[in-house]
């Protein structure tokens, strides 16, 4: 290696690239004079050491790239906005007209005063938007990401993102939120519509908060599932599928494992105590932690300080009552409105009526031992702490190297 | 060492598979390295490796110093990677897809703009700024590519297959565009599988097949390396017996492995003496009174070269 190609390179004209991202080029450790220096060592520039602020700063400029990319393709054009408004348009008439039906129940049930009534129909119909705008919420919030990763696999994108010195966290959090974006937008832009419920009362704000904060959380939790499904897959059609499969487990799956439970441990004629193997008891509380459906109905339960249809069946389930009170809804999905086999909503003084349907071993706390406040939030917590994880196992998925490694070697350097 | 990208026994191993079985390579600053080889020598998982993608399964590679494999972070700052087959995002027009590259590189909005316009400027597509890219032809969709790894301006360009699917005209004007790069004082390392592009264009080669390289260096030195064992053509004017005479005269020289007389009357000779050692054969031969008609080396170029470094028939012995 006598000859140096380098004599040209000195002469060539100023390079134009450097001059104008100096940026860059600083960020390349002068890249320019490293390579005209003869005979051309470049010198390894020193390595920087990790730092919480610079390492923030890489995220959060990350977390922009990918957002700003993505919002640009998702938002262009009208297609956003029609289907925002088609879809406000929709939940008004689903409103108006499930406000229509409740009138028809509450003016047909007699012993109530128009007060009562009128607050009735406001939980009813917040419990039924709540429940609406959670099926939307665990229909689109993991479409939207199961392709997020896998499709940039498929179109052959996602080594020209990894190759770029943006951390793979910035990858997946960036993807996760910009695809959530829209569901976000749809979840808040329900909350002009929800706020007719205070028009008929029986609903506090605090109570529209709560359905709100459980519905970000369930959508950020479904959100990282499609994510994390759409790291662990090559095609999207497969992530699409697992995905779909892994909603149907912890809606449909989780409640018909709580019914399960409950019809295997009652007690058979002329026996003290039900159960098979290990099932006995009141089911553990965390197979329902992940059903979005029913920590909306714990929310919605919290405003029903009568009886209330919501808060039996959610002790029904949660206490391994299944078929005691609402024997119809057994095996069918909990929601959006179905008609309580027996209608207590008026029921409200009836001690007795309470005392008949209360579980025996449980003192009511609250309606049918259903303790305020308890389940919803532990259900929110299980969704972020479930996110938390599948956002980790996707940034080692995603990242090229150092799979299934902790950071421990990170920037020493071997002596050259 | 001067070397700005070195690898020292790069191995790749799938479940049973060695796709890398040792490569050794050591590129320095300023040169354009071509990677050569046949489909599924290894190229593509060598430079995927350089490229911090894949992680070997033994062996080292630094590019500027780094390692690839303990500092990927600081060597994706100093590399620009163009993936063999890359694909371009839906629904983004030019100027956005190399915005979305620069604010990955953490470059900051206004030699952003700046930035953009040279590098389309350079790629010769600044009239295309606000086009979608997915309706760009193939070789502007490439010079693309070629622009986003140049939006850090990176010390050592990747390039695989840069040439593939392209028509002559784009492939020229790829060949041009590498040309201004390396002025501009990049080290390029470049795969492909056609070489007549490499040979013009490459200061070095390294040759690979089977996941190893079987020859590296500059080109003429490969050549003059390989040239032993070439072939010698040489046509005599003479008759039956003649030619007969000739051939064994030929054949008694020390550095001719094999004479032979071919169907239509010219002398193969496997030669394996270096160019002194064919003048010294020639003028013997004109000496000796054989009238030499023509007299020529029937393998010349690099393709020939590598057909025959890189025959087929060889095992894969790492498979094992």
């Amino acid at each position: 290696m006598t000859e140096r190609p380098m004599d040209d390179v000195a002469s060539a004209p100023a390079p134009t690239i450097e001059e104008l991202s100096p940026d860059a080029a600083a960020m390349a450790a002068a890249p320019g004079s490293a390579t005209m220096e003869q005979p051309a060592v470049p010198a390894a520039p020193p390595l920087r050491r990790p730092h919480p602020i610079r390492w923030l700063r890489r995220l959060f400029n990350g977390l922009t790239a990918v957002g700003v990319k993505e919002l640009r393709g998702r938002m262009r054009g009208r297609r956003a906005f029609v289907v925002l408004t088609l879809y406000l348009v929709l939940l008004g008439t689903f409103a108006w007209m499930y406000e229509l039906i409740l009138e028809q129940r509450y003016s047909t049930t007699s012993g109530g005063t128009a007060a009562y009534a009128s607050a009735a129909i406001g939980q009813e119909l917040f419990a039924g938007l709540m429940m609406v705008v959670t099926l939307l919420v665990v229909l689109l919030a993991p479409a939207f990401t199961a392709g997020a990763i896998s499709l940039e696999r498929e179109k052959q994108t996602l080594d020209l993102l990894v190759t770029t010195p943006i951390s793979s966290v910035s990858i997946v959090v960036g993807k996760l939120l910009s695809a959530l974006t829209y569901v976000f937008i749809l979840i808040a832009a329900s909350i002009p519509m929800t706020a007719v419920v205070f028009v008929f009362g029986g609903v506090a704000p605090e109570d529209v908060i709560r359905g709100y904060i459980v519905l970000f959380a369930t959508a950020f939790g479904l959100g990282a599932f499609g994510l994390f499904c759409s790291t662990l897959v090559k095609r999207t059609q497969a992530a699409t599928v697992i995905t779909t499969f892994g909603v149907m487990a912890v809606t449909l799956g989780s409640i018909f494992i709580l019914v399960f439970w409950g019809a295997v441990t009652q007690p058979r004629f002329g026996e003290t105590s039900g159960g098979l193997g290990p099932i006995k008891g009141r089911p553990p509380e965390a197979i329902a932690y992940l059903n979005p459906f029913l920590a909306q109905a714990d929310v919605v339960c919290t405003t029903q300080t009568t009886y209330g249809s919501y808060c039996a069946r959610l002790a029904s389930l949660l206490n391994g009552n299944a078929g005691v009170i609402v024997f119809s809804d057994i095996g069918q999905p909990p929601e959006p409105v179905p008609m309580p086999a027996v209608d207590l909503s008026n029921a409200g003084g009836n001690v007795e009526a309470r005392q008949a349907f209360a579980p025996a071993d449980v003192v009511p706390v609250q309606q049918f031992g259903v303790s305020r406040n308890a389940f919803w939030p532990r259900s929110v917590a299980a969704w972020l702490v479930l996110s938390a994880v599948l956002i980790a196992l996707s940034v080692q998925l995603v990242s090229p190297t150092r799979r299934w490694r902790f950071r421990l070697r990170r920037g020493r350097r071997r002596t050259a | 060492m001067s070397a700005i990208v070195r690898a020292e026994g790069l191995v790749k191993r799938y479940d049973r598979t060695v796709a890398v079985a040792g490569v050794d390579l050591a590129v320095e600053p300023g040169e354009i390295f071509g990677l050569v080889g046949p489909n599924g020598a290894g190229k593509t998982t060598t430079l995927r490796i350089l490229a911090t993608l894949l992680e070997p399964s033994a062996g080292e590679a630094e590019i500027c110093g780094y390692s690839v494999i303990r500092n990927p972070d600081e060597v994706r700052r100093v590399l620009g990677f163009m993936p063999d087959a890359f694909g371009v995002y839906d629904d983004m027009k030019v100027w956005e897809y190399l915005d979305f590259f620069g604010r990955c590189y953490g470059i900051p909005a206004a030699s952003r703009r700046r930035m953009i316009g040279d590098l389309l400027d350079l790629v010769d597509l600044a009239g295309k700024s606000d086009t979608y890219v997915q309706a760009l032809s193939r070789g502007m969709q490439q010079r693309l590519c070629l622009a986003h790894a140049l939006v850090h301006d990176p010390q050592v360009l990747l390039l695989d297959e840069p040439a593939s699917g392209l028509d002559p005209r784009a492939r020229v004007e790829l060949r041009e565009l590498l040309r201004e790069l390396r002025t501009l004082g990049k080290t390029i390392i470049i795969s492909s599988h056609i070489l007549p592009e490499l040979e013009e264009l490459c200061t070095s080669v390294a040759i690979v097949d089977h996941g190893s390289v079987l020859a590296q260096g500059r080109v003429s030195d490969i050549e003059r390396r390989l040239r032993f064992g070439a072939v010698l053509r040489v046509h005599v004017l003479a008759d039956e017996a003649g030619l007969e005479a000739a051939r064994a005269h030929f054949d008694a020289d020390p550095e001719v492995a094999s004479a032979a007389i071919l169907d239509d009357g010219t002398i193969e000779l496997g030669f394996r003496g270096d160019d002194a050692a064919s003048a010294r054969l020639l003028a013997n031969a004109v000496g000796a009174g054989i009238q030499v008609v023509t007299f020529s080396r029937a393998a010349s170029d690099l393709e020939e070269l590598f057909l025959q470094v890189t025959s087929g028939d060889r095992e894969p012995e790492a498979a094992a």
